[in-house]
């Protein structure tokens, strides 16, 4: 029982995540399409002329239903059925390990996020996250500088210059925006004091932070969203996202648009599915930290409301909690992905120099003065008492936080813990 | 800016060329244009004013001929592929003269006659073989103008397919089929230059 409450969350986080990037594909030619004023993939569908049926010989009548949206299932049948092609003169290791290199870490990155607030079965907590890690932000930032592997390898491996260069340009550009990012982060850790993901979202749900000492908007309100913290860091995160993504503005790893593939371009068949699905993931896991950082996580305005919506069965409110905070972080990485493509296909390129100018003499500058504002803004409210932190449901697996336990009195959930 | 540093004389000269060069080519950005965000937040909104527009495509599947929704209808005269017509009787027009196949400049109609039976009355011989290959055919529509018994015309088909090169080769039932499957083969469908249906216009006076 205890083993089956464990796996909840990772069938949630990776059944979820490898469901929704054939969705995100789909979308993602939508958007492009309406952006432009087309109408976009509309005829694989479930029935009807061109679905899997008709393919199959079987009449499925003359209407289209979902027009379109098995179009990703097309594209996954025609990059299975090419040929997996390793050109003359590569290091066939290497050239085979390197769409792993770039699927694994933005999975990875995702165990570590908070995906919803806790609800108990049965005496049973359940926690809507893989892995509570107590260095979690750390642990994001060390897995998603490894995906730069996944680019370098098939860069390098696949003896092709162009792909070389389109490697080295990427890795350039994603190691010079690590570095805004790392900063970017650092402030929000100190912000609220701890690098767990989970407290952070805590945080930010109980309504308050270091900064004001004890003031808190509660439970109900969404002031406490590191947004409102941390306005500067937000919009200088979502810019380095674009460039860790390897998105337009700054996909100079692919410039897909008119150049070569750059490094996955001698790739073919599943080793380029997997780069695709890679890049996908990597957009939902950076997302996904956003959300978490700065949008509050699965917290929504009128949380505490719903949690303690029925007295008589607390745990059929908390699960209901539960249910909308799912949906309330799945609408906040949604948010940041339509954000991602409706820039793609607005946006043009930037150079070479200009992104680099960007990253190290805009970015990295203003992210330290960020740093630096948060650090003085630290010390201001220093002999103030810590903020609240939220504990709806109180963690059965390990004991109460020294921190934690001395701002019991400021919990908003007084009476609901076991 | 570079017309009036040329006008005012010894000023624009004496500044050197090589500033006035860099006012050419670029225009200085002012303060908010370098901060870079309000102008792409400008560009953003300006797509998204897109994402909510009427779309130019017209979602044409090829299923309905008739409908101009679910297929694009060429204006009158659009020389599609060629159908061979009927007469009264049910038989092909076709007389066998050749007209067509020496007319043609691509030299993609190929034509075996034949006596006709005795019991067609109205001319002495009729294709037995018609074929015009339309991976050679230009669709000039000079086959139509030649025909004297007004037998084979362009019709406004332009997106039949075939998986096959020689599936391309149209033979006379195919021609004749078509026809009817458009339900074209006894409609005045005739090619003009000038896209109207019917007699051609009287040349101009001076032309």
């Amino acid at each position: 029982m205890d083993l089956w409450l464990k796996l909840i969350p990772v069938f949630v986080v990776i059944g979820g995540l490898l469901g929704v990037v054939p969705l995100l594909v789909y979308f993602e030619r939508k958007i492009c399409a309406w952006l432009q004023d087309r109408i976009g993939p509309n005829r694989v569908g479930l029935l009807g002329p061109d679905s899997p049926l008709e393919v199959l010989g079987i009449n499925s009548g003359n209407t289209r239903i979902l027009g379109g949206l098995l179009q990703p299932l097309a594209d996954a049948v025609k990059l299975f059925t090419k040929e997996s092609f390793i050109p003359a003169g590569a290091d066939r290791l290497l050239f085979t390990m390197a769409p792993f290199f770039a699927l694994l870490p933005p999975m990875l990155a995702f165990i570590v996020i908070p995906v919803g607030s806790d609800f108990t079965i049965g005496g049973n907590t359940v926690m809507l996250q893989v892995a509570d890690l107590k260095v979690g932000i750390l642990f994001i930032l060390a897995v998603l500088s490894m995906s730069s592997y996944g680019l370098a390898f098939g860069g390098w491996s696949s003896n092709n210059k162009f792909s070389l260069l389109g490697a080295v340009r990427s890795l350039a550009q994603m190691i010079s925006y690590e570095i805004g990012l790392g900063i970017l982060i650092l402030a929000v850790i100190m912000t609220f004091d701890t690098v767990s993901l989970r407290d952070i979202v805590n945080m930010q749900a109980a309504g308050g932070t270091l900064f004001f000492g004890t003031w808190s908007c509660g439970p109900n309100w969404i002031w406490g969203w590191g947004i409102f913290h941390q306005p500067i860091a937000f919009v200088l995160f979502v810019v380095c996202a674009f460039a860790e993504n390897n998105r337009l503005p700054f996909d100079l790893a692919e410039c897909e648009a008119e150049l070569v593939g750059g490094f996955h371009t001698e790739y073919s068949s599943m080793g380029f599915g997997m780069f695709f699905q890679g890049e996908y993931i990597a957009m939902l896991s950076m997302g996904a930290l956003i959300a978490t950082l700065f949008l509050g996580g699965w917290h929504y305005p009128g949380y505490a409301a719903v949690y303690n919506m029925s007295a008589g069965y607390p745990q059929l409110s908390h699960f209901i909690a539960a249910l909308i905070s799912l949906a309330a972080f799945g609408l906040k990485v949604a948010a940041y992905i339509f954000f991602s493509m409706w820039v793609r296909w607005s946006l043009p390129r930037f150079r070479w120099d200009q992104l680099m100018n960007l990253g190290w003499k805009t970015i990295v500058p203003l992210a330290l003065a960020n740093l630096l504002i948060t650090a003085f803004l630290n010390l201001s409210s220093m002999d103030k008492p810590k903020p609240a932190r939220l504990e709806p449901v109180a963690r059965a697996s390990r004991p109460l936080e020294p921190h934690a336990a001395g701002t019991a009195a400021l919990r908003p959930f007084d009476g609901d813990t076991p | 800016m570079s017309a009036s540093h040329g006008h005012d004389g010894s000023h624009g000269h004496g500044s050197g060329h090589g500033h006035d060069h860099a006012a050419d080519t670029s225009r200085s950005q002012n303060f908010l244009e370098k901060l870079y965000l309000p102008e792409i937040a400008k560009g953003l909104m300006h797509t998204l004013g897109h994402l909510f527009k009427k779309k130019f495509t017209m979602e044409y599947d090829g299923t309905d001929h008739t409908n101009p929704k679910k297929n694009h209808i060429p204006r009158p005269g659009y020389r599609g592929e060629h159908y061979l017509k009927k007469d009264e009787a049910g038989h092909v027009k076709c007389v066998a003269c050749f007209m067509c196949a020496a007319a043609c400049p691509a030299e993609c109609i190929h034509i075996e006659a034949e006596a006709t039976p005795s019991d067609w009355k109205d001319r002495e011989r009729y294709p037995k073989r018609f074929e015009i290959d339309l991976l050679r055919c230009i669709y000039c529509g000079y086959c139509e103008e030649a025909c004297p018994v007004d037998a084979i015309a362009l019709s406004s088909a332009y997106n039949v397919v075939s998986q096959t090169r020689e599936e391309k080769v149209y033979n006379r039932e195919r021609l004749i089929d078509d026809g009817v499957k458009y339900g074209l083969s006894l409609s005045h469908h005739h090619y003009r230059p000038d896209g109207v249906p019917g007699a051609l216009p009287a040349p101009k006076a001076g032309h």
